[in-house]
């Protein structure tokens, strides 16, 4: 990652100054917003095929489980190879991703077996993982980095302070050594705890030992003052990096494989006759998916990663039809609601509204007390602020949204409304009972309607110039009479029905 | 007939591991006394009784969520149980029983949201369930982070309900559990009929002029109220493995649904107090996913050992056929080789059965041999009087079922399905076999 890491900065300085990255990339905010931004779209990228592969709680499922792949992996590299716990090393990464692709082969082989349905092999094999998890870690790992909160939330707020440090210029690492002039030598005595003796007893043997002898990275040798020229250093936040390796990945894969992954997404069957092996599609989703929510486990937590698989994918899925429009809007959608949702954080909500004077206003309708300093979690807060966009979509989508339907089904029952009583009209014109029928002010009742809807209708019809009113009776024009037929046309080609020849 | 003998020793069966398992369930707590020399603090009998009174209930009920096919509901909705935990604390401070109540609304809810955009788009249930579970949890890990920057609340306590704080049950807990269970039960018991046509046959009920959307609503209430006494001692999230392992377990013993329930319930009691037990053996092992893994278990032993469904018996049952199916195609090589060369007794030279049946050959020759139908002699394989006689049966009975095939109209006889390893003898009535035999003899050979 690191040498990555380098190219990607020294591309960067082409367009700022090594003072304004810094300062960026020490804001809180800045590193939240870009990287939560960077987990939305990688999920939201495959979140779209999970979701129109009906595999959207696989992503719960494989994200749950990529717990006990890095507990596991963490507890073989302690215990067994002896290496430093470190949450951001390659290995659990790569065991999470293991564990995460053996969920998904575990509850396909119990699909398979046919003792089980697909739902309740997924409700039972994460549980279970999970639990093996959560014992491993109560019974064997004290580690901050690995408790509860940290697979709940993640710690994306403090990502900012967890760096690596690269050296442009004036780059100098320094080796401490006894003779160092900035060594710190100490007596110490050697035989004093054996025999019990005072320092000062005659009989007490010293060594001299060097307190802060060692290798120091530039970074290292400024911060302790070992340099005279500050070294030119850019601290870099390592989730950054892994994140955005993530979303290139992701990017890169749904680009390089569209083709295949649309045709393995809407036909495998054809996609298998054609050669192009869904199977591998499949599989290869499951590692991406995998790699994302262990990516993204240091900074969101395992459980709140879903909501970037599912959310967005859905959302857009309710604004349009067309595979790449979709591909398009739901990584936006993640990275806005991950751009709102530091600021909800923080207490403003869509910048509009302070969440200080909605906390005032619970107070003043409860009669309670509650501190209205509104400082929460960033990654769940990113995630409300995604479902916020989500209803948003769900009311306002012009074709499937709450709104849009209302004003369909509103529509077609006017439109209904308009041709019963054309048609009833046109049955009863000319006939005996027409007096009776027909006359205006009685018109309602034959429907059982109320009289103000029919006079709404009547007046409508009047006024599209299909009806007239004659002596107290409704009376069809000729356009009216043309729409008659036109309708009972359209119904009689509906049901498969030979329609007359005029 | 004789296949109803057998369904009912099959009950009888499914009847005797449940009271098999409710044995030990109740002498749980003075074997593992005895056995681990563990003693029985108050806290860990209270723990075990809950575990025990919550697994039954949820094994219950879970089996209606694991036949509808609503498994992960559990999931979403133990998980949207959290913010009305919290919204709960906020309003009216930390009683359990208002928690509780604030969680089933939560839960509820979401219920109700799922619901509506199944009912008003395109989104199918998988992605709205995610849905909701990531929003409504999202909100109460927020509500919860608001809850801990108050200075001086007492929210200490609140995340158990996440990962679930058996240590915490208390006495009364245990009271509310069994009374709020019980409640839960009668109306199970009461609405028994409706719940298992609902479940079945939905679209059967409704042209009954059942109301089912108010009773699918019961139901899934139900769950709910069971999900929330729940998460206190296995939490939101692995609620779900409490709901729906033992109803899966159960699954694989019957095909009868009160079978099924009482089966859930018993497996759920076993792996609450087991979990409580196990985890009251050492502080740092956590009881709700130490329930879980015990549940699991015995998800995997029923899969592995559960009769006729059982993978174990599938495997066995795969193998005997095909051991069966070699022995009977290698007996008929060497028969009509045998008799194509002399005697049904002369020797078939070990070349010529396994150039024949390959791999087959091997199986079905050890199979034959072991019975004594067949020996090894001097120019090879030769079939032994007892060898013969079932050869010669066997032909015999091929060549009815062809007769039985070419003239059955014929000869008027009763009409069953075509079944060549069985007897046909056994299966028709003396007369048309009689029939059969002379039209056989008559030279009609096929």
């Amino acid at each position: 990652m690191m040498p990555l890491e380098r190219h990607l900065i020294e591309f960067l300085l082409n367009f700022l100054t090594r003072e304004e990255l810094n300062a960026f990339l020490r804001s809180p905010q800045n590193t939240a917003t870009l990287i939560g931004g960077l987990i939305a779209v990688s999920g939201a990228l495959l979140g779209v095929f999970l979701l129109l592969r009906g595999l959207s709680l696989t992503s719960d499922a494989i994200s749950h489980t990529a717990l006990l792949g890095i507990v596991v992996a963490f507890l073989l590299m302690t215990s067994v190879f002896g290496l430093e716990g470190d949450t951001s090393s390659p290995w659990l990464i790569i065991g999470a991703s293991l564990a995460g692709v053996g969920t998904v082969l575990l509850t396909e082989m119990l699909y398979r077996s046919g003792l089980l349905r697909q739902d309740a092999a997924l409700g039972l094999a994460f549980p279970l993982l999970f639990a093996i998890a959560v014992i491993l870690v109560s019974r064997f790992v004290d580690d901050v980095h690995l408790d509860e909160d940290a697979v709940l939330v993640g710690e994306i707020g403090l990502a900012w302070a967890n760096t690596n440090s690269h050296c442009f210029d004036h780059c100098q690492s320094v080796t401490v050594t006894e003779d160092h002039p900035a060594a710190r030598m100490t007596r110490q005595c050697v035989n004093c705890r054996a025999l019990g003796i005072n320092p000062r007893d005659s009989r007490a043997a010293f060594v001299e030992v060097c307190g802060n002898c060692g290798d120091y990275s530039p970074a290292q040798a400024w911060s302790a003052g070992l340099l005279e020229r500050a070294p030119a250093l850019v601290f870099f936040p390592k989730s950054i990096t892994v994140t955005l390796a993530m979303a290139l990945l992701t990017l890169a894969f749904t680009l390089i494989f569209y083709k295949e992954l649309k045709l393995a997404t809407f036909d495998a069957g054809l996609a298998k006759a054609l050669g192009f092996r869904p199977a591998l599609m499949h599989y290869a989703l499951m590692v991406l998916v995998s790699l994302v929510a262990v990516g993204a486990f240091d900074a969101v937590g395992s459980i709140l990663v879903i909501a970037f698989f599912i959310i967005p994918p859905a959302a857009a899925y309710l604004l349009t039809d067309r595979l790449a429009l979709m591909l398009l809007l739901s990584p936006l959608i993640g990275a806005l609601g991950a751009t709102l949702g530091y600021d909800l954080a923080r207490g403003q909500l869509f910048s509009l509204l302070p969440v200080a004077r909605a906390i005032a206003f619970v107070n003043r309708l409860f009669g309670l007390d509650l501190i209205e300093d509104w400082d929460s979690s960033i990654s769940a807060s990113m995630v409300l602020m995604i479902f916020a966009l989500f209803l948003l979509a769900w009311v306002f989508s012009p074709r499937y949204g709450l709104i849009a339907g209302a004003l369909r089904r509103a529509n077609s029952r006017r439109r209904f409304a308009d041709q019963v009583v054309l048609a009833h009209i046109h049955n009863h014109q000319g006939s005996p009972q027409a007096a009776t029928e027909l006359r205006v002010d009685t018109l309602h009742a034959h429907f059982r309607w109320t009289r103000r809807r029919m006079a709404r209708v009547l007046a409508r019809l009047r006024a599209l110039g299909w009806i007239r009113i004659v002596s107290g009776g409704a009376v069809l024009t000729e356009r009216g009479e043309d729409q008659v037929h036109r309708f009972r046309r359209s119904m009689l080609e509906a049901h498969n029905m030979p329609t007359p020849v005029k | 007939m004789t296949a109803r003998a057998a369904i009912s020793r099959d009950e009888r069966r499914v009847w005797l591991i449940i009271a098999a398992m409710a044995l030990a369930s109740l002498l749980l707590v003075p074997f593992s006394q005895a056995l681990f020399g563990l003693r029985f603090t108050y806290t860990v009998r209270v723990v075990a009784l809950g575990g025990a009174f919550l697994g039954l209930l949820s094994g219950a009920l879970g089996c209606f969520a694991v036949l509808r096919r609503e498994s992960l509901l559990g999931d979403a909705l133990s998980h949207a149980a959290l913010p009305g935990v919290a919204i709960a604390f906020l309003l009216a401070g930390r009683e359990l029983s208002l928690l509780l109540i604030g969680a089933g609304i939560a839960s509820w809810l979401s219920l109700r949201f799922v619901a509506a955009l199944l009912a008003t788009t395109r989104i199918k249930q998988d992605a709205a369930l995610g849905i909701v579970l990531a929003s409504w949890f999202a909100a109460g890990i927020a509500l919860l982070a608001y809850i801990q920057s108050i200075p001086d609340a007492s929210q200490a306590g609140l995340d158990h309900f996440i990962f679930g704080q058996a240590a915490a049950i208390i006495e009364s807990d245990v009271r509310l559990i069994s009374v709020v269970g019980l409640v839960i039960l009668c109306l199970l018991a009461l609405l028994w009929k409706e719940f298992k046509l609902v479940t079945f046959d939905a679209e059967f009920a409704g042209a009954n002029g059942m109301r089912t959307g108010l009773v699918d609503t019961l139901l899934s209430t139900l769950i709910v109220v069971t999900i929330v006494l729940g998460l206190q001692l296995a939490g939101v999230i692995l609620m779900v493995g409490m709901l729906i392992a033992p109803g899966v377990a159960a699954r694989q013993w019957t095909q009868k649904l009160d079978q099924m329930v009482i089966l859930a319930a018993v497996f759920g009691a076993f792996a609450g107090g087991v979990g409580a037990v196990i985890s009251a053996l050492d502080s740092d092992i956590p009881t709700g996913p130490t329930i879980i893994v015990v549940a699991s278990a015995l998800v995997l032993l029923s899969l592995a050992f559960a009769p006729s469904r059982g993978l174990l018996w599938r495997r066995l049952r795969q193998r005997s056929n095909r051991r069966a199916f070699a022995a009977r195609n290698t007996l008929r090589d060497l028969y009509r080789y045998a008799l194509a060369h002399g005697a049904a007794n002369s020797p078939v030279p070990d070349r010529f059965i396994r150039g024949v049946r390959d791999r087959g050959a091997e199986l079905g020759l050890r199979e034959l041999r072991g019975a004594g139908h067949v020996g090894l002699g001097e120019g090879g394989w030769q079939l032994s009087e007892s060898g013969v006689k079932l050869a010669r049966r066997d032909l015999h009975n091929q060549q009815l079922w062809e007769i039985y095939r070419l003239y059955a109209h014929e000869l008027d006889l009763p009409v069953m399905e075509e079944d060549r390893e069985r007897e046909i003898t056994s299966l028709l009535p003396a007369d048309a076999v009689a029939k059969l035999e002379t039209k056989l003899a008559e030279g009609a050979d096929p």
